[in-house]
Parts: structure tokens; sequence; C-alpha cells
């Protein structure tokens, strides 16, 4: 009994000072944006501040640019999401493979994940510039200079595919850890059994890193969905907001146009949205693996 | 059985206590914090050179200590004190800033609720009406004609909020036409004198006429880009505004018939024709002006120490600002930057207003000058400065600022306006859509943003 209450002490004064900045830092903000997102709170001027109701959720609703960053953050989760999914695996199963210079590969495609999102879209507007490497290359290969990220059309692919670029070591990472747990007595067996590259692949390492894959798919979700720095760095949102985010656009909202009101109501939303997404994700790839493990049952 | 219970509602008790003992310490965390957060209480001797009798007054710059700008801003405070010596007391906090506005803007927002806005803060000079409107800063004390005459109009102007002047700033700025020398003598053009610009009419023909030669070097007539942010409104507004037109009403209250109006069209339909003849690149080449790709570069003045420091093959010259086809010799070309106020919570206004009078003097202009290279703000200063009698580019920027300067418009919902203004740019110009609906688009969001001051 003396000794549980000394653990659960000990317990507290561990937890006590995280939950206490939790608290300051992430609970009351939550709660105090739910709050602001029912007033026209204006930061210049809270004096003035009353409650609206649901004005604002009306409101943005109707608002084009709202609808347009929002459709512009679900087109870069839909390029960027199966890229930087299936790129990470097959670089994961690459680097598996390798057997030369493992460690330099490994190395080599992570950097990029330790670089700041900053220093690397600056580093990609000269790539994608005029005359930058890429139109350079492009034009060896006798193929028109292309305007990359000044065009309305090809800025948000040329973000997304720089974004894959970047965030792809760490599922990297992620996958190889996994392949490298399964147990080698698995592809021994198959082995024995005269079975593919394909069908191992197919029938041990997929299923294998299952757990893994639905990980790596929310997190590279939410990742995507969170887009701002690139877009602010490379873009300002535009050419005419064809790279201007969600998050982008709550940012302007508070704190250009000095809207906490506003941009509350807009976090609300987006936030209500991904936890919505990543749910239906939960769901949708539980019931697969369940189905996966029944079926295993079923065959047995 | 019994003890059981006992056990378990002893446990419940005791989570209980934990829980408050922790809303205890959340409490207090948070009052701990906006106490820090409240206005601080400064006794003499606390701070060297705060003496007893000295009235203290806290100031807020938008800068880094570290810079050249944040030198000169330390080093005026510091002779402030000393002039002042027994009568105040100036401390400067330096609240960096990011690029894109936040940061130091965060920090005024916060301390707007909190109630600890120090005496005299910078704003930069087109918010100056937005901070006037929502009652962050008030009206300077009274300045004597002769005080105010120091000043450039367009720093006077650009402080001035519904007749009240709010804010002076030490630094003023403008944007050049540059050209280079040696390719308009090639081409066999000359610039016209101060005071009789071409009009974009005019200009389009010279750009017709540089074409063919500036495609020999690879180059455009026009280094130029509509880029996102502050720059584009700042480097083109003067279009609209010597075309005869304006962005908003004179009280800043009202958009429609003015960001929409026909002058403003007629704006966006020459930026159009400048990208659709190309007489520039549609995509931003860097540094294609200064390799000596391009004719003509709008920039700041800071492009006049570039050019001189990092391309000293490029004959730089300064060409009169481009006018629209209606202009009637008024003002029109760029200016304003980041300018002192006294906040409306500071309790001693006379003494605040020395301190901005001060920090915006000619001493303190003179001193920005020599460290960050940044227009100064008054007559004075400029005469006592060599290089803007010496030298013919910046003497050609100080004419331009002292007889044409022209402050950004002047409301409340400035940010919505510059915005709208880069984004009609960039769809009409860069886009090709017609300006009509853009404009009117662009009229409707603004108006969304204005009714929270009409409503009032």
């Amino acid at each position: 009994m003396k000794k549980r209450r000394s653990d659960s002490l000990l317990g507290m004064a561990f937890f006590g000072p995280a939950l206490v900045l939790l608290t300051v830092f992430l609970f009351i903000p939550m709660v105090l944006t739910l709050v602001f997102s029912f007033t026209d709170y204006f930061a210049l001027n809270p004096n003035l501040t009353r409650f609206v109701g649901l004005k604002n959720y009306v409101g943005i609703f109707k608002d084009e640019l709202f609808l347009q960053s929002f459709f512009n953050t679900v087109r870069f989760v839909l390029i960027i999401l199966p890229c930087q999914g299936l790129g990470a695996l097959g670089l994961a199963l690459l680097i598996n493979k390798v057997t030369i210079c493992k460690k330099y590969f490994k190395v080599a495609f992570f950097v990029p994940v330790v670089m700041s999102l900053a220093v690397v879209s600056t580093l990609w507007m000269q790539i994608y510039s005029p005359e930058g490497i890429l139109n350079t290359l492009l034009g060896n290969l006798g193929i028109s200079a292309q305007p990359f990220i000044h065009s309305a059309k090809q800025a948000l692919p040329s973000i997304a595919v720089m974004s894959v670029w970047q965030g792809m070591g760490y599922q990297m990472i992620i996958f190889l850890g996994g392949l490298q747990a399964i147990n080698p007595g698995l592809y021994e067996a198959a082995e024995m059994d005269h079975a593919s590259e394909w069908q191992k692949f197919k029938d041990i390492t997929l299923p294998e890193l299952k757990p893994l894959c639905v990980f790596v798919f929310i997190t590279v979700t939410i990742g995507a969905f969170r887009m701002i720095v690139q877009p602010m760095v490379m873009t300002g949102g535009g050419p005419s907001h064809s790279t201007y985010t969600m998050v982008y656009n709550i940012y302007e909202t508070g704190t250009v146009n000095w809207e906490i009101g506003l941009a509350s109501t807009m976090a609300i939303v987006f936030a209500v949205f991904v936890m919505a997404l990543t749910i239906v994700q939960t769901i949708l790839t539980r019931d697969k693996e369940e189905n996966h493990v029944d079926k295993k049952a079923k065959r047995n | 059985m019994k003890r059981s219970v006992r056990r378990v509602r002893k446990k419940s008790g005791r989570r209980k206590a934990g829980g408050t003992a922790m809303a205890a310490a959340a409490v207090l965390l948070t009052a701990g914090c906006l106490a820090g957060c409240q206005k601080k209480q400064v006794n003499p001797g606390d701070i060297a050179g705060f003496d007893p009798g000295e009235q203290y007054l806290s100031l807020w710059v938008h800068s880094i200590e570290d810079t050249e700008e944040g030198q000169a801003y330390r080093q005026s405070v510091d002779r402030f004190n000393e002039v002042y010596n027994g009568q105040y007391f100036a401390d400067i906090e330096f609240v960096p800033r990011n690029d894109s506005g936040g940061g130091y803007s965060d920090k005024v927002n916060a301390s707007v609720m909190a109630g600890s806005l120090p005496d005299v803060l910078t704003v930069d000079g087109p918010n100056i009406a937005a901070y006037a409107a929502n009652g962050i800063i008030q009206p300077l004390a009274e300045l004597t004609q002769e005080e105010k005459g120091a000043y450039l109009e367009s720093i006077l102007e650009q402080g001035t909020y519904q007749g009240k002047l709010y804010a002076l700033g030490v630094m003023e700025s403008s944007v050049g036409m540059y050209y280079n020398k040696d390719i308009l003598a090639e081409a066999g053009i000359s610039v016209p004198e101060a005071g009789n610009p071409w009009t974009w009419s005019e200009f389009l023909e010279i750009l017709e006429e540089l074409k063919p030669l500036m495609e020999e070097k690879n180059g455009y007539p026009l280094d130029m880009t509509f880029p996102v942010g502050e720059a584009s409104i700042y480097y083109y507004a003067p279009f609209v505004w010597s075309n005869g037109g304006n962005l908003v009403s004179e009280d800043g209250l009202g958009v429609d018939g003015f960001f929409n109006s026909e002058e403003m069209k007629e704006t966006l339909g020459f930026f159009r024709v400048v990208v659709e003849k190309g007489y520039m690149a549609e995509a931003p080449i860097d540094h294609l002006f200064e390799s000596g790709r391009a004719a003509f570069k709008f920039d700041g003045a800071w492009e006049v120490n570039t050019v001189y420091q990092n391309y000293p093959d490029i004959n730089l010259g300064v060409a009169p600002y481009v006018t629209g086809d209606n202009w009637d010799g008024g003002r029109y070309t760029p200016t304003g930057s980041w300018a002192y106020a006294a906040s409306s919570g500071t309790e001693h206004l006379e003494g605040a207003t020395e301190l901005v009078k001060w920090m915006s003097g000619v001493e303190s202009g003179m001193r920005i000058w020599e460290l960050s290279k940044t227009f100064p703000s008054t007559y004075e200063a400029f005469d006592d400065i060599d290089v803007f009698q010496t030298d013919e580019n910046y003497a050609a920027l100080y004419e331009q600022l002292k007889e044409y300067g022209h402050p950004r418009p002047k409301t409340p919902v400035y940010p919505q306006v510059s915005t709208s203004f880069q984004q009609a740019l960039e769809s009409v110009a860069l886009g090709g859509q017609e300006s009509g609906p853009v404009l009117d688009k662009s009229v409707e969001r603004i108006n969304a943003k204005l009714e929270r001051y009409i409503r009032k």
C-alpha cells in the first residue's frame, strides 16, 4: 500500500509538469479556439467581440477562397499520399536489397527530412526557376522551358513533388525497420516452395508490413493536410491562389487580417474534417486487416 | 468488503486531491503568465541610467538589436537619454519580426488584449490607419508648424489619419525606375527630364523599340514581376494614382467605384499588354537587370546601393517614374515605411511625443542612413548627407520623393486591399482574365472586411 502510494506520487511528479504545460499550451487554446469560432473576435480590437452564433460557419462555406483552399489541400493530399507512400516503400525495398554502401543510401535519402522545410523550399525555387537546373536539363532534352511554380496549372504538382521528395525518407526508414523485422524463416519457407519474387512480396512482405502501412498512410495524410511552409516560401499561395492551402488561409486570416474569430472557425472545420477522415481511414484499414486474418483462419 | 470499499474511496479521494493540486498549479501558472504579461512596473535604479525624477518611457521596435537597423535605434535611444537626462528615460525593447510580418505584430496584438502596450511603438506605414481606427495608437501631442515642416510631406501624410497626426517615421522609402544607360544609348533612346515622365503609352512604344535589341541579348526590355506580398501594391499602385484613380475612398471606408474604377481597369490593361507583348518574362528570372539583360527595372531605393556594390559593370540611371495617360502632375510615386506612434495605453503623451520626435528626427535619420542605407525622413537630414547632392541617382530618388511621393491607401482594411491588388494584377496581367469581374470580386471581398468599421 505504501509503495503504491509513493509510486503514484512519483508518477504524478513526472506526469504533472507535462500535464500543466499541455493544459496551458494545448487544451486551453483548443477550448478557446472553439469558443472564438462563434465570435467575431478581431485581434486589433478585442473589446468589441460579440457572439455571432453560427455566422462564421455559414460564411466560410460561402467563401470561394475558403473552398478553393480546401480543394487545393485535398489535391495536395491526393498527389502526395500515393507518391510518398509507394515511393517510401519502393526505396525501402531497394535499400534492403542493396549490399554495398547501404548506410550511405539510407543517410542520403533521409537527409532532406532533417533539413528545414524553408531551406528545402528555397533550394527548389532555384531548381524550378526559369533558368534553373531542371529547365536546363529539359532544354538539353529538347523540351521547352516550363514555368513550374510560376504557372497556375503546374505550381501545385510542382510543390507536391518537392514535398514528396522531402518527406519520403522518414517513411522509408519506418518501412526499412519493418522489413528487417520480418522473420527470414518465412522467406526461406517460401523459397522451398519455389515461390517467385512477386509472390514473396505479395504474400509475405506486404501482409507483414500492413500495420506499418496503416501508420504511414495516416501520418502522411495528416502531414500533407498541414501543408503551409512550401507554398508560403515558394509561391505565396499563388499564382491565382492555386497553391493556397487551408492552413495558409487560417494563418493569413488570423495574423495578417487579424480576424481571429473567422480563423478559429476555419481551424475547427479543418480539424473536424481531418479527424473524421482519420477515423474513416482507421476503420477501413482495420476491417481489411481483420478480413485478412479471417481469411487466413478459414484457409487453415 | 468494507475494507475494499474504503480503499476505493480513499483512492478516489486521493485522486481528487491530486486533481485539485494540479488544477491549482495550472491556475497559478496561468495567473503567473498573465501577471508577467501585464505592463511591467519599473522603478528608478532598476535599469542603468534610469534616475529618480525621470519619466519612464517604454519603446518597442520591430527589429533585432544585432542588425545595423537595430544598432541605429539603440544609439538613437541612448542619445535621447543623454539629451533628456533628468526628464525622461526611454527603455527600448527589440521584438524580432519575420518577413511575413509575424512576430512583432503578434506581440502587439497580444498586448492589445492584455493591456500591456508600451508608451511608444513602431507601426508599418500602411497599418497606421488600422491601428488608429481600432484605438491602438492615439494622436500625438500638438507639434508646432516648424516641427512639422521639418518632415517630408509624404511622412506627414502617411502618419495622418482622419485629420490627426498619429505617427512619424525615421525612415522613408522610394522606388526607382532604373535603366541601363549603355543599353538605352545603344538603342538611341534618351530618358526624359524629371517632372516630364513618359506616359505608359509612350513607354510601351519605347519597350517595343527595345524588344529586338533585348532579344539579341537573350533578355527582355523590362525586368518586372508581380510578387506576392507588399511589393506589388507598393511598386504599381502609382500607375493607378497617376491615371487619376484611387484604390479606396477619401475616408478609407469604401472601395466600390474606386478599386473597380475605369482607371484601375486601364492600369491592369497596361500591365496585360506588357506581358502579352513579351516585354517582360512571365516567370521571374533572377538578376535579369543586374546581368545586363534588361533595360528597365522597378525596384526599391536599395537597388542603387546593390548595383554600386555588387554590379559595378552596370551603368545605372534613374528615370522619372512612368505615369498613366491621364496624369495631372499630382503626387503619385511610392513611399512609406515604419513609423513611431504613441500607444493608446500611454499616460505620458507629452513624453511619448518627445520620444517619437527624437527617434524620427534629423540626427536619428542621419544615423539610419549611415548604418543601414535607408532614406531618412527630414529635409535637413537629406541636405546634410552628401550623397543626395553628389550622386545623380540618389539625388533623383530624393527629388522624386520630395516632389511626387504619395502614401499607400489609408484604410483600416489595408491588408485586404494590398493582397487584392496583387491578386488582381496577377490574374489579369499574367492570367489574362477579364479585369471587370476580377475587380468586382475584390470589391466584394474588401467590403466584407470593411463591414466591422461601417457598422460602428
